[in-house]
């Protein structure tokens, strides 16, 4: 074959894989395919299935194209050997073609194809509501900036926790009076740094709070970083809590993935138990049901009514609570709870997120909102709370974040 | 026009401009034989943050001037079914043995003569890794080598490495034994 011929040849294919015949189809099966590709590194085994499809569909198309116009094996083989075909910008043309037979060209194909739908459907959301909601903008922002060095506070923390862990239980062994004991050791640090706490107020069950609060962003730390698998062998569910009891005396910078967070918190509120919310609204009630007055009186009936309810639950929660303690420890759990005069409570209404401290509130809610299970009670968790399902939802969460993250920075 | 198609995709690779020799490796073996891990260990990255394998994992690496794309595919149970896809124009089989689970020796031994026995890997070579070696009570690479009858296999070279993918000894080893006996023989054909 002559060489121009061979030149006709290239740009007529070239010229092919830019034409609707073309680009209409491999643009669909791309947008309805590639939502299942991110960018973690292992591959899911629908990939190869899709790549197949992949090949087969440009088989096809390159089939009939060569048929329509004439052009045989031959010549194409030739064409595609000559000098001219392997020119820089007819690489890139030709790349969709080289994506059937190189599965991880493919795969980045998808995955860009992924991100870029994805920031359309931001773009959309930003024009219809005029700003994007705040936990993606946040999860974007805040992971990006704080990521290496979350990490970092992470294992810190986590090698601290471990060590302040076994202070703790040594001190504890000693103190004879079991009740306090836990909140005590606890306020030497956190509730300074906790200022956002809005119970910072002293009352002995403030402690509890904040050590909830300073817990529960630990946890939620944590779950970031198994979720991002990093190295972090210890903490198998069943030590978080212990880990993580003893883990608050160290600063932390409110690290939140909100993307993670918002959805959990709605997800598990629903569910009614042992949700980050109500784990929250529990704090509350803790407080509340300790006997401790607040000066919030206006109660409306129907908000009494709501309290009610609320701490009957919490009282049941509490419950539950208490007996895994005692499951998990050996020695008698320690009552951080006097016996509550729940209903009675006059105090304030239930929803912790309308009355008292609503500024801090806000904050505290952040905190709590990350952490997909929680209701701690003066350090201590439910362990057996964190399913296998809840760490992938969290994961593919995480992901989303990531993702976005990235695309927010390619930009 | 099938035929057509398949030169057409095989002058894809020319497209590319890699001239320079690709092998195509499958790296499969039970659950928790420590696939990922082995490859992890090849591609020097971390090998304590490894979870069960759910889908698959490649890597290219480059040894002994070789280009090698290596497949590890997840061998849970669930997942075996699906080793046969990935099975085709393959180079080589790395396969891997848990030398500690003595209690599955027949599992692992029935899974490798099924692949053996796949078409797509006809006189293909298989590279053996007797893993977890640094476990006291591993078997040593011998004894696997008999259980599997490995001595009967005619048709492919083949050849049994006692490793540690954690601590990657042995792991070289492996390699060598690739580009001495694979890469070698690619050549000649």
């Amino acid at each position: 074959m002559a060489s121009d011929d061979s030149e006709w040849v290239v740009e007529s294919i070239a010229g092919y894989l830019g034409s609707p015949e073309w680009v209409i189809p491999v643009t669909d099966f791309m947008e309805n395919k590639c939502t299942v590709f991110d960018d973690e590194d292992e591959n899911k085994l629908t990939y190869t299935e899709i790549h197949q499809q992949y090949k087969h569909l440009v088989e096809k198309l390159l089939e009939t194209y060569m048929q329509e116009v004439g052009i045989n094996e031959q010549q194409f083989l030739d064409a595609c050997s000559s000098p001219f075909a392997k020119s820089k910008t007819l690489q890139t043309v030709f790349q969709p073609i080289l994506a059937t037979d190189d599965f991880q060209m493919f795969r980045a194909l998808m995955v860009q194809k992924n991100m870029e739908l994805q920031l359309q459907a931001l773009r959309v959301i930003k024009e219809r509501n005029g700003a994007l909601p705040e936990c993606l903008i946040d999860g974007a922002d805040v992971k990006s900036e704080l990521e290496q060095q979350e990490l970092k506070i992470l294992q810190e923390v986590l090698k601290r926790s471990k060590e302040e862990y076994d202070l703790e239980m040594a001190r504890r062994l000693k103190s004879e009076g079991e009740i306090g004991s836990t909140s005590r050791s606890c306020c030497d640090g956190p509730v300074l740094e906790e200022a956002s706490i809005p119970s910072s107020a002293s009352t002995q069950q403030t402690n509890t709070t904040s050590k909830v609060n300073s817990t529960s962003l630990k946890r939620e730390d944590l779950k970031a970083a198994e979720a991002r698998g990093v190295g972090l062998k210890g903490p198998s569910p069943s030590m978080l809590p212990s880990e993580l009891a003893s883990a608050e005396p160290i600063v932390l910078p409110a690290v939140r993935v909100p993307v993670k967070g918002t959805e959990s918190g709605a997800v598990s509120r629903d569910k009614g138990s042992s949700s980050s919310k109500a784990g929250e609204g529990w704090i509350e009630e803790a407080r509340k049901e300790a006997g401790i007055c607040k000066p919030f009186t206006e109660l409306s009936s129907e908000q009494q009514e709501q309290l009610q309810q609320r701490a009957l639950y919490l009282r049941q929660q509490r419950d539950k609570l208490q007996a895994m303690k005692k499951e998990q420890k050996p020695k008698p759990a320690t009552p951080e709870e006097p016996p509550a005069p729940t209903p009675s409570t006059p105090s304030k209404e239930d929803g912790p997120r309308m009355n008292g401290s609503g500024a801090s509130r806000v904050k505290e809610d952040r905190v709590n909102a990350s952490q997909p299970v929680s209701s701690p009670v003066g350090g201590q968790e439910k362990p057996k709370e964190i399913s296998v399902e809840e760490k992938k939802k969290l994961q593919k969460r995480k992901h989303l974040a990531e993702k976005l993250k990235e695309e927010v920075i390619k930009k | 026009m099938g035929e057509v198609q398949k030169g057409f995709f095989s002058v894809l690779q020319k497209l590319k401009g890699t001239t320079e020799q690709e092998l195509r490796i499958v790296l499969l073996g039970l659950d928790n034989a420590g696939k990922t891990t082995l490859l992890k260990q090849l591609s020097s990255e971390d090998v304590n943050t490894i979870t069960p394998t759910q889908g698959f994992n490649i890597k290219s690496l480059t040894s002994h001037g070789i280009k090698m794309n290596v497949w590890d595919i997840g061998g849970q149970r669930k997942i075996r079914p699906f080793w046969k896809k990935y099975l085709e124009k393959t180079d080589l089989l790395i396969y891997v043995i848990d030398s500690a689970d003595k209690k599955r020796f027949e599992e692992t031994g029935l899974e490798l003569s099924q692949l053996i026995d796949e078409e797509n890997l006809n006189g293909v070579p298989v590279l053996i890794f007797a893993n977890k070696q640094d476990l006291a009570t591993a078997s040593p690479a011998s004894e696997i080598a008999e259980g599997l009858n490995l001595h009967t296999y005619r048709d492919r070279a083949w050849q049994i490495q006692a490793c540690s993918a954690v601590s990657g000894e042995g792991v070289q080893d492996g390699m060598n034994w690739i580009s001495n006996n694979i890469v070698n023989k690619k050549k000649d054909d």
